[in-house]
């Protein structure tokens, strides 16, 4: 499964329990429009296999091939971590924004070599455009995204919905992802200001039961 | 006369042994009396020839070799003790686990959740320490572990490639391997900081790492929950040029700060250097420890030291297991802290004979 820049997608990022989890993507509808992310917490508590047992799970309920993220959040090491991404069978790595050039380049290069999308998580950087400036080669997927603990305990910083017109101005192609919404409205907003993925995980975190509800509610707002 | 000595039967020999010994300890006795009341000197005296008097010589010297025999051979049971203390100890340790753990019937599952629940050792100051850092693979780790002598002075850190390639269980794993040795999980968090606290907590760490690029709020609550915890937080500078302004911003200043080069950078620029500098800076206004990580070379080993860091993080020799790796870890030791030898663990058994 490819990603195309004429859709909207949704991207569910997991965080519970392995269990929890296998159960969480048994009950999700097989709308193409959903994208599964293998979470940070996530992937540090059980390593790679977890990526591998959300993407089985989810191809045997669906018989479709899906797509994974692996939420990797890549500082160092770019190759190395691409690398342990694609053994586990997931079609995306995650990089942080704030990692050295030579870091961000070394995942992108290797994202190519081993045929993988790469996507470059705007975590704490301020200015993207400073980042993307330096790059070699452009990354297949930028995630602009406030932080968990940001959005807790600072109420003053919003997500840079302004971005994504400015970025996809001056680099075309890429495709823009918003991470730190959590309302229907929010991804409402992201999908008017032209972005292309909408990442979301609290509200199923906080409610495994009603995934397949919460799910739909949001499809709603993405036109097919 | 030498025949009939020589003919003398066992029981006659012991007898005339007994005799001999009785009456040269009451002489010794009295002797020693005699320097408080003068009159024991005779009496001694008396013992003295009734001794030899009744003592033929021939048995006599017989009963003197055969003494001689026996304290020497006391001498070295003693001596063979001395050697094996370990080993002693150890069948003891073995013995004293295998009857208390057979009718509870504890698994070898229960005794590694026990190495979990047992709380590391926290970071000291005025302590340098060397920082071992494990990258690899978990069977390599197993192999430099195995040589790893247990020190207050080291610090075993789990890399970020181990802990997202294995997950958690590849802490609580290598805790099981080290016992008493300080674990490090190198979790560089960046987000949803006290969830990876706790998780780091309950696989057994000490310490845990978060990244300087984070943003402030999730530095804030990382050092809240390390608190809360109780775990050490080591903030990792990495791609920072000015640590001291991402450590104004914070409420609470963690427990060390390490300055890092990262390895794409060391491998793809080589202009880039180690702020050495920024140590004393960093030192100077707050109180906390300096760890210095990104450079593997002697010299660079040597300038961190001289430059009053306090932890020194390698991880290039210890990636892979080489027959030199034990050698390099004891030279590494005695260059970091002179009086290393003191600094030795005492656990309940050593690694050697742990079967690793």
């Amino acid at each position: 499964m490819e990603l195309s820049s004429k859709k909207k997608y949704l991207q569910i990022a997991f965080n519970r329990n392995l269990d929890e989890v296998i159960s969480m993507v048994e009950q999700l509808p097989c709308s193409p429009n959903i994208i599964l992310e293998a979470g940070t917490p996530f992937v540090k508590k059980y390593g790679i296999n977890g990526i591998s047992t959300i993407k089985e799970t989810r191809e045997n309920i669906c018989q479709t091939k899906a797509y994974i993220v692996a939420d990797l959040k890549t500082m160092d090491r770019g190759e190395r971590e691409v690398k342990e991404a694609k053994k586990a069978g997931a079609s995306a790595v995650t990089c942080l924004g704030t990692a050295p050039i030579e870091t961000i380049d070394a995942f992108l290069e290797s994202c190519e070599k081993y045929k993988i999308d790469g996507a470059i998580d705007m975590l704490g950087v301020k200015f993207p455009f400073e980042v993307l400036q330096k790059l070699k080669k452009m990354p297949k997927i930028i995630i602009l995204h406030l932080g968990v603990d940001e959005r807790r305990n600072n109420r003053e910083k919003i997500i840079p919905y302004h971005q994504i017109n400015r970025i996809k101005g001056t680099y075309g192609k890429v495709l823009i992802a918003i991470a730190g919404g959590e309302n229907p409205k929010d991804v409402l907003r992201a999908f008017f200001n032209d972005a292309d993925i909408a990442i979301i995980w609290e509200k199923i975190y906080q409610n495994p039961k009603r995934i397949k509800e919460i799910t739909l509610e949001f499809l709603k707002n993405i036109k097919k | 006369m030498k025949k009939e000595e020589n003919k003398l039967s066992q029981k006659e020999f012991e007898k005339y042994k007994a005799k001999y010994q009785a009456l040269l300890r009451f002489t010794i006795v009295f002797f020693s009396f005699g320097f408080f009341f003068p009159g024991f000197f005779l009496i001694s005296l008396f013992l003295f020839i009734l001794m030899i008097k009744t003592v033929p010589p021939e048995v006599r010297t017989r009963i003197i070799a055969e003494m001689e025999k026996s304290q020497q051979k006391t001498k070295t049971s003693r001596k063979e003790n001395h050697l094996e203390p370990v080993l002693a100890n150890q069948a003891q340790n073995n013995r004293l686990v295998f009857v208390e753990r057979e009718p509870k019937k504890i698994s070898v599952y229960d005794s590694y959740l026990e190495s979990l629940r047992t709380e590391g050792p926290r970071i000291e100051k005025r302590q340098r320490y060397l920082h071992i850092a494990l990258n690899s693979t978990l069977k390599e780790a197993r192999k430099i572990i195995s040589k790893i002598p247990t020190r207050k002075n080291i610090i075993l850190e789990v890399g970020t490639p181990l802990i997202k390639t294995y997950g958690e269980d590849a802490i609580s794993q290598i805790k099981y391997w080290t016992e008493g040795l300080y674990i490090l999980a190198d979790a560089k968090t960046s987000d949803l900081a006290e969830r990876e606290v706790k998780m780091a907590k309950d696989a057994g760490a000490s310490g845990i790492t978060c990244l300087g690029t984070a943003p402030i709020e999730t530095i804030d609550a990382f050092l809240e929950s390390c608190e809360k915890y109780k775990i050490d937080s080591f903030l990792d500078m990495m791609n920072i040029e000015n640590p001291l302004l991402v450590l104004k911003k914070l409420k609470k200043i963690p427990k060390v700060v390490m300055l890092h080069r990262g390895v794409d950078e060391t491998e793809k620029n080589k202009e880039k250097v180690i702020p050495y500098y920024q140590i004393k800076q960093i030192k100077g206004s707050y109180n906390t420890l300096i760890a210095v990580a990104g450079g593997d070379t002697e010299r660079e080993i040597q300038s961190a030291i001289f430059n009053d860091a306090d932890i020194v993080v390698l991880w290039k020799d210890f990636y892979k297991y080489s027959p030199k790796t034990p050698e390099r870890i004891t030279k590494l030791l005695k260059k970091i802290n002179k009086r290393e030898s003191s600094l030795e663990i005492k656990t309940s058994y050593s690694l050697e004979y742990s079967g690793l």
